[in-house]
């Protein structure tokens, strides 16, 4: 079975199986007849298969009369600001986020900078099954412009955004592990910026991923190992497109992926109130910290999609997800791991404190997430038959099963990337929350036996 | 007449219409069959200056990538250095995104074996099978290769040719040069090879973006602005590229061309005479090389049309032939690089006119006079396959018949040549004579002949 994934905002599988010029091409001739006829965003990430995917999309929309604006190697979020001051009408950007080296995707970002919601998503969908992309002659082609200098507009915004004469006082020492993504010739820029101290590792933007591009504890050997011998106040993880980031503190303690977001809203929640949003599988952490400061919280689906889509209809402050993506409202409407990275740091200068103290203000739970491999035929109806496992307690099936009492949840869902099937539980209680887990993934493994 | 198809898949590689049959898809797809049938490896990529070239080369990329080949991109590339390039780069191959001379709306590619040659029938063939099957080799992304850029991918054929000819004679006469490029890709290279010969030049038409400011193919009429350009420059001479700078139209001082069967006369004379060997020229080529090369003994052999013809004929003969090509202007030295070169045809002439001292109306006047007609009619390959055989025993014993390709009879004072167009559904019909009224008399026989013959064909 080759893997293929078609999200909402985009389609994402392994290069030389179903990631294929042709492929791709196809979805990019259906983004272009959707903008009809616009100027489009192109950047990607390292991925070595990158050059292609790149060479594909940009001939497909020069054949529908889009302008390709080629950012070359950027972060999404980059890419996802600069939509509206290069007056595009959206934008295409390269990137399998956390997933390996095999792998490789096309986001769709929308005129406002947006990841695609459902309804333009459906639209692009309905364009590439039809097979029927416009095709221009040749006075009405497109053409390729470098558009790489842009993204000083984005250096500039955040300088705007963030107060960093504030952390550059704090005088931070900073480790940041760019995984050799996309955030990798930004490093310097970004510590410029915001004026701190930048040990960078992981930053030759090669292609080559020393570990998974996914930031969480496991892939943390390397900023742990270093951090107390140089002294360093805090470290962070990046994914290849610069959407997610985990932080290590200068304990060298690596902290799970869940605490970024809860991180950030402890702190912004204080200045400014209002709902804030996450998805059905991020952390109790952000209830407590909501609850707290008085602000709503509203679950959504997985994905970036649902959760930006929410925020702008709810005229919320922030978004975020327990995979380390975090969206101020504010600044865009985007996970954006180098504001994310900012707002941290601010706190910690305006704060004086360092960042396990911040950390400590946390409630700590225990989350335990694994993943089981299905057949992408029948992992829906696997699933649904993990409802007879619960059938004594209230279940929300908004994204997957979910089934929450007093001391914890555990959620059981397909994954939006990969033909797996996620099982998510905590618990205040560690051996409480493996068990809740444990549990389901004995039964998951029955039905598919 | 049945509509003439917009996607053209033939020995010449593939040509088709930018907004409808040539699609980024259908390239790219031509791209994973080429780079599977080469076997990976660096694949030189270039393009001529056309507005659709850079849409078409990106989908050329993106194929070569999925493969595992190494594309080298070298951008707006003239063909004939392009070709060298790809000889001397020691690449797997390369693929050249260019219609020739067909206008603005086309675009196509043409497939290059790593010997800087276009594929052979045989191969064509081998790669087409490819192509038809759809079974791509692609490689995960572990395998991939990088895609480099070549910034100076004329630089080889501009050092071989400044180290082939006689450049310091050349440079001693400060030719005044009127150069029109056509809005092609010879723009590239002409105003530096000429200048490194040492000729005051007048461009025009020499931004290589591909708005063809007049049509891409120099014939007499779409050449008249150069030639007014040599009358007020007071020029030398005059020189015309078509779009992928394979071939040249010549100008002379007084402003008038010269036509395009004299390039190569020009050509063979000069040549012939530093050095007398074979010569080799298609079917359709005037006769004028044929008196060229009795007067220094040497034997001209004849091709069928299209280039890779005449250079598969170079590359099989020995002793090897000095000099080949086209009467479309396409000039070949087999010891530049066996393909149609514009550059140097030019560098032959300059010398020409260096080593003897004259204008190029006095070399013009002693090149042997013949008149030359070329004439089309409606019609298919089948429907020429038909008129062929009725004209062959129609024209029974009035002359000597060739059937290599089409028909062509050399009589007494003249010859006429029938044969189906390879691009086109029609059929030429080319007729010479030394005085116009022959020719003129033979083509109206012949078209006489084949509106008799109509209800049969």
């Amino acid at each position: 079975m080759k893997l293929l994934k078609i999200g909402i905002s985009g389609v994402r599988g392994i290069v030389g199986e179903s990631i294929t010029p042709r492929l791709v091409m196809d979805f990019a001739g259906a983004f272009g007849t959707f903008v009809n006829a616009k100027p489009v965003l192109v950047a990607r990430d390292t991925r070595i298969s990158g050059p292609m995917l790149h060479a594909a999309c940009a001939s497909a929309l020069l054949s529908s009369g889009c302008s390709v604006l080629d950012l070359g190697v950027c972060p999404t979020p980059i890419l996802q600001l600069l939509v509206k001051p290069l007056r595009a009408m959206g934008g295409i950007s390269i990137t399998a986020g956390h997933n390996d080296i095999r792998w490789n995707a096309l986001t769709f970002v929308s005129r406002d900078g947006t990841y695609l919601n459902s309804f333009q998503g459906a639209e692009v969908l309905d364009i590439y099954h039809l097979g029927k992309f416009k095709k221009v002659t040749t006075d009405h082609l497109g053409r390729i412009k470098d558009a790489e200098r842009a993204a000083d507009t984005y250096f500039e915004k955040l300088a705007d955004f963030i107060n960093a004469a504030s952390v550059a006082k704090a005088g931070l020492k900073v480790v940041i592990d760019a995984c050799n993504g996309a955030g990798a010739p930004f490093l310097g820029r970004l510590a410029e910026t915001l004026g701190f101290e930048l040990i960078p590792i992981n930053h030759e933007p090669n292609g080559f991923f020393p570990h998974d591009p996914e930031p969480r504890p496991r892939n943390a050997q390397q900023v742990v190992s270093i951090i107390k011998a140089v002294g360093a106040d805090v470290g962070f993880l990046l994914n290849s497109d610069v959407s997610r980031v985990s932080i290590v503190t200068e304990m060298g303690e690596s902290l799970s992926e869940e605490f970024t977001f809860p991180l950030v809203a402890n702190d912004l929640l204080k200045d400014q109130c209002g709902p804030v949003i996450t998805n059905l599988s991020t952390s109790r952490m952000i209830e407590d910290v909501t609850r707290s400061r008085n602000c709503p919280l509203i679950r959504t689906k997985v994905g970036q999609s649902y959760a930006i889509q929410s925020l702008l209809q709810e005229n919320g402050v922030m978004a975020g997800e327990g995979s380390g993506g975090v969206a101020l409202a504010k600044f865009q409407p985007a996970f954006d791991g180098f504001l994310t990275m900012g707002a941290i740091l601010e706190a910690m200068a305006r704060r004086g404190k360092k960042i396990s103290e911040l950390v400590e203000e946390l409630p700590r739970y225990h989350i335990v997430k694994e993943k089981i491999y299905c057949p992408p035929t029948k992992i829906h109806s696997v699933v649904n038959e993990v409802k007879r496992f619960f059938h004594k307690h209230d279940l929300d099936t908004s994204d997957g099963i979910r089934v929450e009492d007093k001391h914890g949840w555990v959620q059981v869902r397909t994954s939006g990337t990969e033909p797996m099937i996620r099982i998510i539980a905590e618990d205040r209680a560690k051996d409480r929350a493996r068990q809740r887990a444990d549990e389901v993934i004995h039964f998951i493994n029955l039905i598919i036996k | 007449m049945k509509k003439v198809s917009s996607l053209k898949i033939s020995i010449s590689g593939v040509r088709g219409m930018i907004g409808d049959s040539l699609t980024p898809q259908l390239a790219a797809a031509f791209a994973q069959a080429f780079g599977t049938y080469v076997g990976g490896g660096p694949v030189i990529v270039g393009r001529d200056a056309r507005p659709s070239g850079t849409m078409i080369e990106q989908a050329v990329i993106a194929g070569l990538l999925a493969v595992g080949c190494q594309p080298v991109d070298v951008g707006v590339c003239p063909i004939p250095s392009f070709l060298f390039l790809t000889k001397e780069s020691k690449a797997s191959g390369g693929v050249a995104v260019t219609a020739s001379h067909n206008p603005k709306d086309w675009n196509g590619m043409k497939f290059i074996s790593r010997d800087g040659l276009y594929l052979t029938p045989h191969q064509t063939e081998e790669f087409l099978d490819i192509y038809h099957q759809g079974e791509f080799y692609l490689v995960e992304p572990e395998r991939y290769k990088g895609l480099r850029s070549e910034p100076n991918p004329v630089e080889p054929h501009l050092k071989k040719l400044l180290s082939h000819f006689d450049v310091e004679s050349i440079f001693r006469k400060r030719f005044k040069v009127a150069m029109d490029c056509g809005n092609g890709a010879g723009a590239v290279l002409a105003p530096r090879l000429l200048g490194a010969l040492g000729c005051q030049t007048v461009f025009i038409h020499a931004v290589p973006d591909g708005s063809f400011a007049h049509h891409p193919e120099p014939l007499p009429e779409n050449i008249t602005e150069i030639c007014r350009t040599v009358r007020h420059q007071k020029a030398d001479v005059g020189f015309v590229q078509d779009a992928d700078a394979d071939r040249l139209a010549i100008v002379n001082e007084k402003g008038e061309p010269l036509g395009e069967e004299l390039t190569l006369a020009l050509a063979v004379q000069y040549m012939l005479g530093k050095n007398p060997g074979p010569v080799v020229c298609n079917l359709s080529t005037s006769q004028a090389i044929d008196d060229i090369a009795r007067l220094s003994g040497a034997p001209v052999v004849r091709t069928r049309i299209g280039e890779i013809n005449v250079v598969d004929k170079i590359l099989a003969m020995d002793p090897r032939p000095v000099i080949g090509g086209e009467g479309n202007g396409g000039v070949i030295l087999p010891d530049i690089h066996p393909c149609r070169d514009s550059f140097t045809a030019m560098c032959i002439i300059l010398e020409y006119m260096a080593a003897s001292g004259k204008t190029v109306s006095a070399l013009q006047k002693g090149l042997p006079k013949y008149f030359m007609i070329k004439e089309k009619v409606e019609g298919s390959a089948e429907q020429a396959y038909r008129l062929v055989n009725l004209l062959k025993k129609k024209y029974e014993g009035q002359g000597k018949m060739d059937l290599r390709d089409g028909l062509k009879i050399q009589m007494k004072d003249h010859w006429i040549h029938v044969r189906p167009s390879n691009t086109e559904p029609i059929i030429r019909i080319i007729a010479e004579a030394r005085r116009p009224e022959i020719a003129r008399a033979a083509v109206r026989r012949l078209k006489r002949q084949i509106a008799a013959f109509r209800q049969k064909m």
